[in-house]
């Protein structure tokens, strides 16, 4: 039982009409999205919510001269989309000059983008949903387990267009699933998940079995005393502590001085030596790891990029305006971030570390000073103390004060393989090793499990 | 909950007797929306669910505006004007809930929704272990509007942007300020629930958050500062925006950016916190409202949000706080975010003891949740953030009483021999059971002698909630209770989205760890 599919062609094309025969000196930007997002959520064992939604949304920019607005619409009939772009312009007519503001882009060359579409995962009904997610919830018999859990799926369809001829279109789905048990004691918890675009590559079974296998050895944690300790880091924990560091490579923020990657004295840090040569981040495109779309929200073409390349930092994110201003070449907002796997297995992570500790994933992470990137958070679902090489047992959690530079500069090893990580927007899609750190700030107990 | 066709007929018989006279204030905030096409798609939607096999339906309409203004030094950084509507169709079929969503509201999606809600509630019941039950609730026909002098829908974006600007001017007049930020928001929530069960509410609320950064930059050390305006979002007109000191405070706040710049790093210690309203309303929000939520208590967030230190086994018995603190919710207080008629399964709102001279007495529920403590009625806390979200339990304004002795800032100072006094929200972050907290704010002032003595920086503190709440030894009194709150409380998966707001007086809190949150020359 699937709604017509909306005409996005049809609706771009009426609103750059609209906008030329409405402000015929004016130019216009569009953006449409139509998208099918569903889901289902169990906790203790059962169902709880479950919907299917359908949306389509189109966004229009409009710029008199130095004057710019933009106005949104789910409603994509001719009427709906005229007064959705008459709005776009009143309010640019009477807002204040922009001296940033930039002219809409022309056609753009793409790069060869990774297939992101599958067609199985974005016809999932309500039964197979049910299917999955009563075996990511199969508890083995005597399991004194709860299990809570969110499986979602997405298709989406995205069309670009401006007054100056750029056309862009591109298709994507996405599912993801993730488990957490809790022991019935309430003195364990255990998590585990699994993303990609095409839903038939998750492996439901496993991620349970992950989960409540965490929270059976997490269940009832010994003390560990709070101090700096040589941390073993898996891949959700990498990632999260990594976007704050992500967050802050705009080459703006940096030249402005309101950034870590912002030089003493003026200037940025490009061509610094920040971190060891282990150390490689990047966007490629067209990486099957990473199916994106290959242009940013402006349409502009997004082009393979070496953020840090060996430890040394190599590009900053520059916007349109700023590249314009200081003679760059505008990177855009990457949609894909790789962090450059090792040499390591997980079991040789492990290796060596005389006390260390294992940690699962972390939970409200938050600023704490822009200036060195130091961010506090808490571990969370399954910490364990390493002891000559091997894992021996479960431990409380930690409220930590740690930076993202700090994470990297310390790191000693980390896994070959790396892992698509969750994130709260699908528009970003990140993956990242698991890895080894030192001197990782475990500044306080918490007594949460 | 039997849905019989008596009871569909009374739901949309009901319609036709609404006084007109309740509605029609409400004609301008449903846009495109007109009473036959709205009647007929409710009609439709009951019936199709009703006729798939449905126990129980409703449906709610949705149209959401959203404005917002961003400018950036001496310029205009983004307009935007957005709108969305839509009908999402909730039913109950096998004892399970199914949800379903569509942008178009016409007679056609709102029947397709509606089978597909039962759809999914069918597929998903072999996976229940009890039905959803709902406690009971009188079906009420009534509307609800965000009392206000200045839609600010309607006040023209030169107001609007002249105001911010003006602002920004004076900032940047302060020597030292290098740049600064200052923004509005409005949002407009239209929605109509109507119910199987033949509720039919119609609300319009109106919430609007301006705001403004001043940025301070020291371009030898590379170091910088930023202080952002004390101002809380809320639920009412421009009319707050107007009335407000914002404009002239502005030369204080970009001084305050400054000023913080030149300050001393924080000490670290056990220091005695005195906590205004500008800051202490987010530290209630995490660790008073966060862990009252029942669904969290007993698992249902264990995924995302995490669960929650109180316990159901705590209810009634556990001393959160100090014997003179009492928190209550409500969905009543004027001006209050969270505040409206009637929540999103139609109960109407109320105010309750969440902790009564210090004792945990209370949760938020839903009709859903009420039963599942035993208790007869819900507290009214469902909401969805628009058309395709589901409703669940999110937080009521939740705040603390002010105290009986008339007491002030002032005296809070002059009672207090070591101590720092903290103004504004900063970083904040809590532990998924809500115990192990870290706070920072906007502005920091070492206090000695019963004085304040010069300003700091670099400070947060960490507690434990029940330990925080029972070191506090001074309650201001009701002259000095403020609001403040928030847009943008997340919970649920997908993540939704709920305002909220708190009120407390200034307090003080006795022996708190305070850290040093800077790395500079070595600390932290």
């Amino acid at each position: 039982m699937k709604p017509a599919t909306p005409n996005l062609k049809g609706a771009l094309d009426a609103a750059l009409a609209a906008a030329k025969r409405l402000a015929p000196a004016a130019a216009a930007f569009v953006r449409l999205e139509s998208r099918r997002d569903a889901n289902l959520r169990f906790a203790r064992n059962e169902v709880t919510s479950s919907g299917d939604v359908d949306e389509a949304t189109l966004s229009v920019e409009i710029t008199l001269g130095k004057r710019h607005a933009s106005s949104d619409t789910n409603q994509l009939d001719p009427a709906s989309i005229e007064t959705a772009v008459s709005r776009a312009i009143g309010m640019a007519q009477v807002a204040p000059e922009d001296p940033e503001v930039m002219p809409p882009l022309g056609p753009q060359r793409y790069e060869k983008a990774a297939p992101a579409y599958d067609a199985a995962t974005a016809s999932v009904d309500a039964a197979a949903r049910a299917k999955m997610a009563r075996e990511a919830m199969a508890l083995k018999q005597g399991e004194d387990l709860l299990l809570a859990g969110f499986l979602e799926h997405y298709a989406s369809r995205e069309m670009l267009g401006t007054s100056a001829g750029l056309r862009a279109d591109h298709q994507r789905t996405g599912a993801t699933l993730s488990v957490t048990a809790r022991t019935g004691d309430g003195t364990g918890s255990g998590w585990a998940a699994s993303l990609s675009h095409r839903i038939g590559d998750m492996d439901q079974v496993k991620v349970g079995a992950v989960a409540r296998d965490k929270a059976l050895k997490s269940a009832k944690p010994t003390k560990l005393e709070p101090g700096r300790y040589t941390v073993v880091l898996e891949p959700a924990a990498v990632a999260e502590l990594l976007i704050s560091m992500l967050f802050s490579m705009d080459a703006r923020a940096a030249d402005e001085g309101r950034s870590f990657f912002a030089k003493a004295g003026g200037g940025n840090k490009i061509g610094e030596q920040i971190f060891g040569p282990h150390i490689t981040l990047s966007s490629p495109m067209g990486d099957p790891l990473l199916p994106i779309a290959p242009f940013g929200q402006d349409g502009l073409a997004l082009s393979p990029m070496t953020w840090i390349d060996k430890g040394t930092v190599k590009a900053l994110a520059y916007s349109r305006y700023w590249a314009q201003k200081q003679g760059k070449t505008p990177t855009g907002i990457p949609r894909g971030v790789l962090l450059a796997g090792g040499t390591a297995t997980t079991e040789e992570l492990f290796k060596g570390v005389k006390k260390g500790v294992l940690i699962t994933r972390f939970w409200y992470s938050r600023p704490l000073d822009p200036q060195t990137l130091l961010v506090t958070g808490l571990t969370r679902d399954g910490v364990f103390l390493i002891e000559d090489g091997a894992v021996t047992r479960p431990v409380n959690n930690f409220r930590w004060n740690e930076s993202p530079i700090q994470m990297l500069k310390n790191a000693d090893a980390m896994t070959k393989e790396t892992y698509r990580a969750p994130l709260p927007s699908d528009f970003l899609t990140i993956r990242v090793p698991a890895l080894r750190t030192n001197e990782f700030n475990l500044a306080s107990v918490s007594d949460a499990v | 909950m039997e849905l019989t066709r008596r009871r569909v007929l009374k739901g949309t018989g009901a319609l036709a007797g609404l006084a007109l006279a309740s509605r029609a204030g409400l004609a301008d905030a449903r846009g495109l929306l007109t009473d036959p096409l709205l009647e007929e798609v409710i009609g439709r939607a009951l019936s199709a669910a009703k006729k798939a096999g449905a126990t129980y339906a409703d449906i709610r309409i949705v149209r959401r505006r959203t404005e917002s203004i961003f400018t950036r030094d001496d310029h205009i950084a983004n307009v935007e004007g957005n709108e969305s509507y839509g009908l999402g169709v909730r039913v109950i079929a096998d004892g399970a809930w199914g949800f379903s969503a569509a942008s178009q509201v016409a007679p056609a999606a709102a029947e397709r929704a509606a089978q597909l809600a039962v759809e999914i509630a069918r597929a998903n019941a072999p996976l229940l272990q009890r039905p959803v039950q709902l406690a009971p609730v009188k079906a009420v026909v009534d509307t609800w509007q965000t009392p206000l002098e200045r839609n600010p829908f309607k006040i023209s974006l030169a107001e609007k942007s002249d105001f911010l600007l003006t602002i920004n001017g004076a900032l940047l007049k302060v020597p030292g300020i290098k740049h600064c930020f200052s923004s509005f928001q409005g949002l407009g929530e239209w929605k109509l629930f109507a119910s199987s069960e033949g509720a039919h509410v119609e609300q319009d609320l109106i919430r609007i958050r301006p705001a403004y950064t001043a940025t301070a930059i020291d371009a030898t050390s590379g170091e910088f500062e930023s202080r952002n305006h004390d101002i809380s979002p809320i639920q009412a007109g421009w009319e707050y925006v107007a009335k407000s000191t914002m404009l002239a405070d502005a030369p204080r706040i970009g001084e305050e950016a400054v000023q913080k710049l030149k300050s001393p790093s924080v000490t670290p210690g056990k220091k005695h916190l005195i906590l205004v309203p500008s800051h202490l309303w987010l530290t209630i929000h995490e660790s008073v409202g966060h862990p009252t939520e029942l669904d969290r208590a007993l698992g249902y967030e264990a995924n995302f949000a995490g669960t929650s230190f109180l316990t159901v086994d705590k209810l009634s018995k556990f001393q959160f706080a100090a014997p003179h603190l009492s928190f209550y919710a409500d969905k009543t207080t004027p001006t209050g975010l969270a505040t409206c008629g009637y929540d999103d399964d139609g109960v109407k709102t109320q105010k309750w003891d969440v902790v009564r001279n210090g004792k945990f007495v209370g949760y938020q529920t839903t009709r859903e949740q009420a039963g599942w403590i035993n208790e007869p009625q819900s507290r009214g806390c469902s909401y969805a953030q628009d058309f395709r979200s589901f409703p669940f339990q999110r937080m009521p304004n939740v705040s603390l009483e002010p105290g009986s002795k008339d007491l002030g800032v002032k005296d809070l100072i002059a009672a207090t021999d070591d101590g720092i006094l903290i103004h504004g929200e900063g970083s904040y972050s809590i532990d998924h059971q809500r115990y192990n907290f870290q706070f920072g704010g906007q502005m920091f002032y070492e206090v000695k002698g019963g004085k304040v003595t010069r300003s700091l920086r670099d400070v947060a503190y960490q507690a434990s909630t029940p330990d925080f709440w029972k070191s506090c030894d001074m309650l201001g009194g009701a002259r000095e209770w403020e609001m403040g709150g928030s847009f943008w409380d997340g919970k649920g998966e997908p993540g939704q989205v709920n305002a909220v707001s708190h009120g407390c007086p200034p307090a003080r809190f006795a022996q708190i760890n305070v850290l040093n949150t800077s790395r500079r020359k070595g600390r932290g």
